[in-house]
């Protein structure tokens, strides 16, 4: 019984290793071939371990592209947005969490109807309503809505201020407290660990969007990375995988630290969207 | 009266509640209307005309439905992508991410380190993604033609430039999305929380390893199926776009031209905003018609505790 349960545990061990390579290959393959030359990438056949390492590679791709106007526009868009998303949507979620009103069932069932709504089906007047605004090309039809709460962000904080207990807010209505403060001065501070998820998620998210950018931002000056990637190193004839390779490490591996890092608060943030209730 | 006193000072006070509560929600109500109210009524309006954004928009009645609808459209292709892709990638994915979850929850040491490995693929931008599928499905120079290639195929396929391969080989790329990983990590909280006692029960009861599998583990997760079958349709639709986009740009041809692409194409490339309107029109129907059928079929197959 024993020996059969050790090699169950052996097998789990193989399959659970077989899969992780498989789940990490693509990002090994990123990392080698940023430290191939062009040659090295194109030898057969294919080899994980670079024979020589071509660490300039990353000064070419620095030099040659504009990677850093790119990175401080994804910051700017970063900050702009996860700033306006935790204001607002820690603000709306309140009410929804914690106080009886009339047309609460309705107001939640709209946030939750409005997240299953795809981008793709609003941009088209969303673009329109911007180009009047004259915000087109710049960073305004990114930022703004943030501070108008995303549905999924206020679902989250929502959530997760249900698990406090009710009775902080009652006993403080009772002396004397409006709802104001007490969102100020007693959820606000329990929920750090909450801010913290949500503005990892958020950072994470505008790290990685590729779709809304697109849309609003033309000129080169203000692409964020992943809009900037699309057209660098390659054109129609030619497509300089050492140099491309060593960029999209630079777009990996940010979000793969600050997820090693906050790997709690991602995974509870994440879990917490399949909670009942 | 003393009655009556008390009766409007609770009035006093649920009223203020009220106030109180819209002014918080106050900025996604408006949020709401501005950017997502608003401009969904506004697409079935733009779906009815005609307008390139330089001359004034023209009322076309449905005539961009007709073309659309024609024999000759190519938006019968766009649709046949779209409704393969979507129920392929969501059965590949949500089976994947249920896959790793189980594994996840095997009794190991370290099995901590697993669920990093397991999810970090999730973090990276997609387009970084689909570079390094550019490279490893390269015909010439690609790992996945060399691994063919030691199991005794020589020739292996381009995989992205064969209409044939390109939407599989894209629906395996979505296996590394963040959609996978965050459906993983639903499923693996939810697997947790399958009571133990009930595997106890079915053991005494002798039942075998897929019995206890299907009647207790696939019964009692039912709900979180659905949810997470709710994400991955959603998904398919949006988070498509950041996946095919660098990966194919739609092609080889018009083969990977999901409805996301077609959209992006009519409006922003084509400055078609009438037609590029109706299509998002016919976007949001078929997202809309696919969730209620969900929910509809929930009602047969979900299990909920009460």
């Amino acid at each position: 019984m024993k020996l059969k349960l050790k090699i169950t545990n052996y097998l789990q061990y193989i399959l659970l290793i077989v899969v992780a390579i498989i789940m990490i290959f693509p990002i090994l393959w990123i990392a080698s071939s940023s430290l191939k030359s062009l040659i090295g990438i194109s030898t057969y056949p294919p080899q994980l371990i670079p024979k020589e390492i071509h660490f300039e590679n990353y000064v070419e791709a620095f030099s040659r592209g504009n990677i850093f106007v790119y990175l401080k526009n994804t910051l700017i868009l970063i900050i702009g947005c996860t700033t306006g998303t935790l204001i607002s949507s820690s603000i709306v979620a309140y009410p929804l969490a914690r106080m009886n009103f009339a047309g609460k069932k309705i107001m939640f069932a709209l946030i939750l109807a409005t997240m299953m709504v795809p981008a793709t089906a609003t941009i088209i007047p969303q673009y329109i309503m911007f180009s009047k605004f004259r915000w087109l090309n710049s960073f305004l039809p990114i930022i703004v809505p943030a501070f108008f709460a995303f549905p999924y962000n206020v679902f989250l904080f929502r959530q997760f201020y249900r698990t406090i207990p009710i009775s902080i807010d009652e006993a403080a209505l009772i002396d004397g407290c409006n709802r104001w403060d007490i969102f100020i001065k007693m959820i606000v501070p329990l929920s750090r660990p909450t801010f913290i998820t949500i503005g990892v998620l958020s950072s994470v998210f505008w790290w990685n969007e590729l779709f809304i950018p697109l849309i609003y931002i033309d000129s080169d000056r203000l692409k964020p990375l992943t809009v900037g990637a699309l057209t660098t190193f390659k054109n129609l004839f030619i497509q300089r995988w050492d140099l491309q390779m060593a960029m999209c490490m630079v777009m990996i591996l940010p979000p793969m630290i600050l997820y090693l890092f906050t790997q709690k608060y991602l995974a509870e943030g994440i879990k917490t969207t399949g909670m009942k209730g | 009266m003393e009655h009556d006193g008390l009766l409007t000072k609770k009035n006093k006070r649920n009223v203020r509640e009220n106030i109180t509560a819209y002014a918080f929600l106050s900025p996604w109500i408006i949020g709401f209307i501005l950017f997502s109210g608003v401009p969904i009524i506004a697409s079935f309006v733009l779906s009815l005309t005609k307008w390139d954004l330089i001359s004034a928009p023209r009322f076309i009645g449905l005539g961009n439905f007709i073309a659309m609808f024609s024999a000759g459209s190519d938006f019968w292709n766009v649709l046949k992508v779209t409704l393969v892709f979507t129920v392929f990638s969501i059965i590949a994915t949500l089976t994947w991410s249920f896959f790793l979850a189980m594994l996840l929850n095997f009794k190991l040491k370290g099995i901590g380190i697993f669920r990093f490995f397991f999810f970090v693929p999730a973090v990276m931008p997609s387009i970084a993604l689909a570079f390094a599928f550019q490279l490893l499905y390269n015909k010439e120079i690609g790992v996945i033609n060399y691994i063919l290639y030691l199991f005794g195929i020589n020739n292996g396929p381009n995989w992205l430039m064969d209409s044939h391969l390109v939407i599989p080989s894209i629906i395996f790329v979505c296996l590394y999305t963040y959609t996978t990983g965050q459906m993983m990590l639903i499923f693996d909280a939810g697997l947790k929380e399958v009571p133990k006692e009930l595997y106890e029960a079915c053991a005494i009861d002798g039942a075998s390893y897929f019995q206890k599998f299907y009647y207790v583990t696939l019964s009692y997760i039912s709900p979180v199926i659905l949810f997470n079958l709710v994400i991955a349709t959603i998904n398919a639709f949006n988070g498509s776009f950041s996946i095919i986009y660098p990966l194919t740009f739609g092609g080889p041809g018009d083969a990977s031209r999901v409805i996301s692409l077609a959209i992006y194409d009519s409006g922003f490339k084509t400055f078609r905003m009438g037609y590029a309107s109706a299509l998002a029109t016919v976007a949001f129907i078929m997202v809309v018609a696919i969730a209620l059928l969900q929910f509809k079929l929930s009602d047969k197959f979900v299990y909920y505790e009460n």
